[in-house]
């Protein structure tokens, strides 16, 4: 961009600087008041102060829901990175039929998930699958994929074709090219997809509400307990979520970003 | 050849494997739901059971009811608000972005992005916390000596969604906007500069209608996430702050009408595929052109 005036540029800051005061607002209300005591709705700023975090610990109902989104998160990642993956490899380099099977695969994403979800509702109770812990990995999985699914791809459509000619004029079979010479290249990108599905998976709600059965995951646990006004260790829990997704997203961009600059300067 | 023959075996076993998941996954689990779902929109209730039967009574009810048009048309504005609000406050911050150099313009693009990854029920509930009577901004309010008590303007309302909404979904819009003007190749605007032109001319007559495209598929983005939010209303809307999405969730909850929900969640889709539909064909025909 040209040099703007001054006043310009001092008023795309100040907007700049309104919209991440905005976006980050409501990150640092819990995390500050999670080291303070509130009594009658008022913050004791006086004593900053780790009980929040000690209550958190004896908190059964909320330690049960973390193993189910972590047991959920699991599931969801191996099966969507799995079925992702052989998705990129069969779809990389085929034109027919790649257009529709593409679209159908991003459509959970692209739809609001109170849809995705209802169809999945009404599609386990026609084939009598209860609601339960399947049930959610399922919903999670067909909402994830395609994020595994693009970046695969990606990585796939990016990858130069002479490694692979080269593997076969040096007389590897097709099993060893594929275990030497795609999969390692495909490893970070899978790796980054993972973790972006397990991000993903670990926030998921919407859909989460509506599939699932007894147990909950994190997130519906949380707003079923929002409803009714929730006790101060929710703030420490917060905290410490909001740590745990900072480093998935310092962990994904060290997967994903730098290989994708790499290849725009080429 | 012979080296070739030997590859054959194995390949065709895996493209076989995975020609099979490759249709199966997303058909069992993607398309046959929908189709059933759509389906169901045809069916009734009686008492309690779903009655078999096709009939078109759920869209004759939804077209016909005094109370589902109107909230219906009001999420529709309510949800292009939050896209104007989103843009009118992203569009400034990208542009500021793309007057950065190497390093910190990618930088504080992640810094604005990262808050999209950020647990999305606790940002509403601390939203929630901050726009309540005895929230931060009502008190910074009464401190600054603008109001004089704390108003109840921002809570459990319509405005309360408006706000919530807006906030959570404003990095939705940075991302297409910054990557538009991005891509906006700097020879035109030194073009512009040499024959002559002020900074402003060059924004109104080159960056702007360049950025255009991203600005569609901005709002379309924040419009398509906010009409299928469900959870945000429930949670800050209170008793008057009622959206189509409530309707639709309540209908699978409290209300027990699956086939009446499935059609108004076509009606919602239906919505949602112009929105995308219109934001593709913007986000692209001048993208192109390039």
């Amino acid at each position: 961009m040209s040099a703007l005036p001054r006043p310009a540029t001092i008023f795309l800051a100040a907007i700049t600087t309104l919209v991440a005061v905005l976006l980050y607002s409501p990150l640092f209300v819990p995390i500050v008041s999670s080291f303070f005591t509130i009594s009658h709705g008022d913050v004791d700023w006086s004593s900053p102060t780790l009980s929040t975090y000690r209550a958190l610990a004896g908190n059964d109902d909320i330690l049960a829901a973390l193993r189910t989104t972590l047991i959920v998160g699991i599931c969801t990642v191996i099966l969507s990175v799995v079925s992702g993956t052989l998705l990129a490899l069969y779809y990389h380099g085929r034109r027919s039929g790649r257009s529709i099977l593409q679209f159908i695969i991003f459509l959970p994403f692209l739809m609001p998930p109170i849809i995705s979800g209802l169809a999945l509702l009404i599609f386990f109770r026609e084939i009598g699958l209860e609601r339960s812990l399947l049930t959610v990995v399922i919903g999670h999985t067909v909402f994830v994929l395609a994020i595994v699914y693009r970046t695969v791809l990606m990585r796939l459509q990016s990858m130069s074709r002479t490694l692979v000619e080269a593997s076969y004029d040096l007389g590897a079979t097709g099993w060893q090219t594929f275990w030497r010479i795609i999969l390692p290249n495909l490893s970070s990108a899978m790796v980054g997809g993972a973790i972006l599905a397990f991000a993903l998976s670990f926030d998921e709600t919407m859909i989460t509400i509506l599939v699932t059965g007894t147990q909950s995951t994190l997130p519906v646990r949380l707003w079923a307990m929002m409803r009714l006004g929730f006790s101060p260790d929710i703030n420490a829990l917060v905290a410490l979520i909001l740590m745990f997704t900072v480093l998935l997203c310092v962990l994904a961009a060290r997967f994903l970003i730098p290989r994708q600059m790499a290849a725009e300067r080429t | 050849m012979s080296a070739a023959a030997t590859i054959q075996p194995p390949e065709r076993r895996l493209s076989l494997l995975v020609t099979v998941l490759a249709f199966a996954l997303p058909v069992i689990f993607v398309l046959v739901p929908l189709a059933i779902f759509l389906v169901y929109s045809f069916f009734s209730v009686d008492q309690g059971t779903i009655v078999y039967a096709p009939t078109l009574g759920n869209y004759v009810r939804f077209f016909t009811d005094p109370i589902f048009l109107p909230v219906f048309w009001n999420t529709i504005v309510l949800c292009l608000s939050v896209a104007v609000i989103c843009i009118l406050l992203a569009y400034p911050a990208a542009y500021f972005l793309t007057t950065l150099r190497g390093r910190w313009r990618y930088a504080l693009l992640m810094l604005l992005l990262v808050p999209l990854l950020m647990s999305y029920v606790i940002k509403i509930y601390a939203i929630r916390s901050i726009l309540g009577l005895n929230g931060f901004l009502n008190k910074a309010l009464v401190a600054l000596g603008i109001l004089q008590q704390p108003s109840t303007l921002f809570v459990f309302n319509m405005n309360a969604i408006l706000l919530t909404l807006s906030l959570l979904l404003i990095p939705f819009a940075i991302l297409p906007i910054f990557l538009s003007l991005e891509r906006i190749p700097q020879t035109l605007l030194r073009a512009s500069d040499d024959l002559g032109a002020s900074g402003l001319q060059t924004f109104l007559r080159i960056t702007l209608p360049l950025s255009l495209p991203g600005v569609a598929s901005a709002a379309s983005f924040v419009f398509v996430l906010a009409i299928g939010d469900f959870l945000t209303p429930q949670m800050v809307g209170g008793i008057s702050g009622f959206t189509f999405g409530r309707i639709l969730y309540s209908q699978f909850g409290t209300a027990y009408n699956w086939p009446f929900g499935a059609a108004l969640s076509v009606a919602l889709a239906i919505v949602v595929i112009c929105a995308i539909l219109i934001g593709e064909r913007f986000g692209r025909s001048r993208g192109t052109s390039i």
